[in-house]
């Protein structure tokens, strides 16, 4: 039989969604264990279908795409339903699966005020980032990757402490602007591409003019279509990522947010933002991505080295976290605008890897908060000694994070900069020099919570509870499990890494230099 | 092809002929009737009369769908001076079904507000027979005579609650500067027929492209004129002075009506005039550059004003001359798709706004309207659902998908794209985006926990036409940002067969 198995992953957490406002608003232990489940039958189906996707049947054409389904939408613009997974969306799409399952446990454990708000909002999160993470059409794209912010808002404006207003304000205001600049992006791409479609497979190779635009009555040539259609995308998502400079509503965000929405936002919504560079950004735009390859680089070595140096000065805990991440995203851009397999590889890989730590780290950082009711580092010290089980996980968070040898991180900081030394030395130079600053704000990050004699904070904190322990376990064994047996992780991403990388470097264009190019064409 | 070879084939004038006008004959005949019945009916059988008169609306939406498959080929009547064809059949569908909603809304509002009297009935009957000639009308005469039947109407019921000053002022405002915009209409039309000799458009348009390339000024200025009546009509910045105190002051059941369907009707007016009369000509070079600063403009003013709002209909007020703006980019790019993408931003806009304004009516206390944002704060907690309706319809108009007012904006930015207006689209997004702050505010407010010292609020039941008016736009809503075929294809079947020429 011929199950839609994407559509199904798409339409379970909806569902689940929309069969939760059955239940009703009192029955929290059936809410949670409603949403806990739904999550987890979501995770699994993903996880299932991912480990079996290499057998499956494979779309022909230069990006090849597993378990494509396709259906019109609208056939008077050429939009249409088109999903499918491949080697980089697969591993992506299980860490999406799996963090939002984590949400789910955290927040299961607590006692939340108006719970079904949340559990519903959380699985309408998880539609959109689904859906963002499937969607081959690009209306379809933008169509969730805005969508997203309708249960984001809700959810980080109505939980998280009381600067969330202001924050969360920020973060959409900032979103909006970029995603909307990716709009007219993507309709300018349809249209100059006059194949009437918005279907990445079709538009793909379909060039928008690489004559410089000028400005009349100035004069001034400024940038071909196709670059500014890149620049509209890499907009909306330099800014989803961030890359600094457009990283300002992150540490406020972050810092306002609770525990629960933290796993999953830093854990899998941050990272689309690298998603749509690598999904349309290395292959919608061959000609532009490699003119601002440099530029975006040197804005990822910024990143790095920005963040790891805040990361070292700020002294709340969710703060040094919060850059910790803008650092590690660094990474991860670096190794995208490498444009070369390596870097890329590198990426893909790095970005399963920072979701899997980040989500660990702010559930430490919100088990500590919760124990000892601060989040100053300078307050806290000793925590080994009441907390050895902590200790331990967090230990193994700490080395995974500062890219250990034998931990996940640094198989994929390691590839990134084999990417970066193919593009240019001086960038794996510099971002060497992020990985020292990584050690540092770690090490500086766990003995000031581990070491030294505990304060009066600090004195009489109990350990981790048995299901928080449960909960970190499987993620410390993945940190170690990537970290030694990588080769999983490469063999799924790495053939759609190669077809994406030599799109990006122009393969297309002998192809399609046969064809005589379309013109015009009809809306 | 040109206009003048496409004219035998695709208008057939016809002379003396009611079908043509059914649907106007039909609500307008409701609208005698109601005055009659209104003699006879007692006090406490006034909602009778809001029954009578959504069955006078319904019949006429009948004939409106019985006309949509009789005009497969598109035909003036009254010797040129009505199009009988699928795009004001479609504009008139939008008004009755706004005005049934109104019309399902309002007894519950003037009953509370104590202000049920028969004429409310007969004058929102009357202004939207006004509305639909406006719709079809396709002579300057009856352009003219449309707008003074749905003014006139319009200036009685902004008036309606005779006690509060505020609505007087609304009325008078309202009177007044409508009166002025009349003026520049009637003069705007005066200059035309004296520079082309006529008054029905489909010969409008054929005299200025045989006219060759020399403008005179008088015609600039009667256009320029004719523009700022229906500008103030449709309330695009700087003609919209008015809007925000009129749509404060006059009860909001008749806010919520006049809001969207007044809009649709000038702007289906607008659009035959504008892109489909004076279009294909070489005026439009000269037009074009007024309605793109005029779009703007009303992108920029309304949308920064209601940032500072604290007034929900005021909010909504300037909400609505942004909208209009965005509308109007599809008249300034003149393509099929910008005309397209108008109608679809309209009914997009129908059903979100008439949503969000009933919103508003089902909140309204018994001595005032509940507007205040203070009174809005904690809805959620008190009603769950109208709470979610309402941020479902603040997300549509601040364009979210997957809702209705995301694809009216986007249909509008695609057609300033592919008439290679960029710019115009960049404008667009720049405004949007700082729209969704004042809608999300609305938005999170709903979701705040009420004040421990706000004075708690006896809420009346949301009666079952109010839930149900709820429904059906919270539904549409969904439905034209996710099954977006359905109407596109309806409306883009409005466009191609739209008179005086359709071929554009």
């Amino acid at each position: 039989m011929n199950v839609p198995w994407l559509t199904v992953t798409l339409v379970a957490p909806l569902g689940a969604a929309l069969l939760l406002q059955l239940i009703p608003r009192t029955a929290t232990r059936l809410l949670k264990g409603f949403t806990v489940t739904a999550t987890l039958a979501t995770a699994i189906l993903v996880w299932v279908l991912v480990a079996g996707m290499n057998g499956t049947a494979i779309s022909p054409g230069p990006l090849g795409f597993h378990y494509e389904e396709a259906h019109t939408w609208i056939p008077a613009i050429g939009a249409a339903y088109h999903v499918g997974i491949d080697g980089i969306s697969a591993w992506i799409l299980a860490l999406n699966a799996g963090v939002f399952l984590l949400g789910a446990v955290v927040v299961s454990s607590r006692s939340t005020e108006r719970l079904k708000l949340f559990c519903g909002l959380l699985l309408l999160t998880e539609t959109m980032t689904t859906g963002v993470l499937l969607s081959i059409d690009l209306l379809l794209f933008y169509l969730f990757w805005e969508g997203m912010l309708i249960p984001l808002y809700f959810m980080l404006a109505n939980y998280g402490n009381e600067n969330r207003g202001r924050a969360t304000l920020k973060f959409i205001i900032y979103t909006v602007a970029g995603s909307l600049l990716m709009l007219v992006a993507i309709i300018a791409l349809q249209f100059a591409s006059g194949r009437g479609s918005f279907d990445l497979t079709v538009i793909l190779g379909g060039q928008m003019s690489r004559q410089p635009l000028v400005i009349p009555w100035l004069n001034i040539s400024t940038f071909s279509p196709e670059q500014w259609a890149f620049l509209g995308f890499a907009a909306a998502f330099a800014i989803k990522m961030p890359i600094v400079p457009f990283h300002t509503w992150l540490p406020d965000l972050y810092e306002s947010a609770p525990v629960p929405v933290l796993m999953f936002f830093a854990g899998v919504v941050s990272k689309l933002g690298a998603y749509g560079f690598l999904r349309f950004g290395l292959t919608l735009f061959p000609d532009a991505i490699n003119t601002f390859k440099w530029l975006l680089a040197a804005l990822a070595v910024v990143s790095i080295i920005y963040g790891a140096l805040m990361a070292l000065t700020n002294t709340d805990l969710k703060r040094i976290v919060a850059y910790s991440s803008i650092s590690h995203l660094g990474f991860i851009a670096l190794g995208i605008f490498t444009l070369n397999v390596n870097g890329v590889n590198g990426a893909v890989i790095q970005i399963v890897n920072h979701g899997i730590i980040i989500a660990a780290l702010f559930l430490i950082v919100g088990i500590v908060e919760e124990r000892t009711g601060t989040r100053d580092i300078r307050e806290l010290a000793g925590l080994e000694k009441r907390m050895p089980w902590l200790y331990g996980f967090f230990l193994v968070v700490t080395l995974a994070g500062l890219g250990m040898p034998g931990m996940n991180s640094f198989v994929g900081e390691f590839t990134v900069m084999l990417g970066a030394f193919q593009l240019n030395p001086a960038y794996a130079l510099l971002a060497g020099v992020g990985v020292v600053l990584a050690c540092w704000y770690m090490l500086r990050l766990h003995q000031g919570l581990m070491q030294d004699p505990p304060t009066p904070r600090t004195e009489n904190v109990r350990d981790i509870r048995p299901w928080q322990g449960l909960v970190l376990l499987p993620m410390a064994a993945l940190m170690v499990l990537i970290g030694v047996f990588p080769r999983p992780l490469g063999d799924i991403a790495s053939p759609s890494v190669q077809q994406s990388v030599a799109v990006a470097n122009g393969s297309l264009e002998s192809v399609i230099t046969g064809i005589p190019s379309a013109s015009g064409g009809a809306p | 092809m040109t206009l003048a070879a496409a004219l035998p084939t695709l208008v057939t004038p016809r002379g003396i002929d009611i079908l043509g006008i059914l649907p106007e004959v039909i609500l307008g005949g409701g609208f005698v009737a109601l005055l009659l019945l209104d003699l006879v009916t007692g006090p406490a059988h006034r909602g009778r009369l809001a029954g009578f008169s959504l069955f006078a609306v319904a019949a006429s939406f009948g004939s409106t769908v019985w006309g949509w498959f009789d005009t497969a080929t598109p035909h003036t009547v009254y010797f040129g001076s009505f199009a009988y064809d699928r795009f004001g059949l479609f504009v008139n569908a939008i008004i009755l079904v706004s005005t049934a909603l109104v019309l399902m809304i309002s007894p519950q509002y003037l009953n509370r507000r104590g202000l049920h009297y028969g004429e409310y009935y007969s004058l929102i009957l009357a202004a939207a027979t006004g509305m639909m000639f406006l719709a079809g009308a396709s002579s300057l005469m009856v352009i003219f005579l449309a707008i003074e039947l749905l003014s006139i109407a319009l200036y009685i019921l902004s008036g309606f609650n005779r006690s509060e000053p505020r609505s007087q002022e609304a009325a008078l405002k309202y009177l007044l500067l409508g009166g002025f915009a009349s003026g520049f209409l009637l003069f705007g039309m005066a200059l035309i027929y004296g520079e082309t000799g006529h008054t029905q458009l489909v010969q409008i348009a054929s005299a200025l492209q045989s006219a060759g390339t020399s403008i005179d000024p008088l015609l600039m200025a009667g256009i320029a004129l004719l523009f700022v009546g229906l500008a103030f009509k449709i309330s695009a910045a700087p003609f919209h002075t008015w809007t925000p105190d009129v749509y404060q002051g006059a009860p909001t059941s008749v806010t919520t009506f006049m809001s969207v369907t007044t809009k649709v009707a000038a702007f289906a007016a607008l659009i035959r005039v504008f892109t489909y009369t004076l279009g294909e000509t070489n005026v439009y070079d000269r037009w074009k550059i007024m309605v793109y600063f005029v779009a703007i403009a009303s992108m920029v003013i309304g949308n920064v004003a209601a940032l500072r709002q604290t007034s929900l209909k005021r909010m909504l007020g300037y909400s609505g001359i942004a909208q209009g703006g965005y509308i109007l980019i599809g008249v300034v790019v003149l393509n099929p798709l910008g005309t397209v993408a108008a109608l679809y931003y309209l009914a997009a806009y129908a059903v979100t706004n008439i949503g969000a304004f009933a919103v508003i009516t089902i909140m309204a206390g018994r001595g005032e309207d509940m507007d205040s944002y203070d009174s809005l704060r904690g809805l959620a907690f008190r009603r769950p659902y109208v709470a979610a309706a309402m941020g479902l319809f603040l997300l549509s108009l601040g364009g979210f998908p997957p809702t209705a007012g995301f694809f009216g904006k986007f249909f509008v930015f695609a057609a300033a794209i592919h008439a290679n207006q960029v710019p115009l689209a960049l404008w667009g997004i720049a405004t949007s985006a700082v729209s969704v702050f004042y809608y999300l505010r609305v938005a999170l407010l709903m979701y705040t926990r009420p004040a421990v010292d706000q004075p708690s609020y006896d809420w009346s039941r949301t009666s079952l036409a109010g839930g149900a008016v709820l429904l059906f736009t919270g539904a549409g809503t969904l439905i034209l940002g996710i099954f977006v075929t359905l109407i596109y294809t309806v409306a883009s079947a409005a466009q191609h067969g739209v008179l005086p020429s359709g071929l554009l």
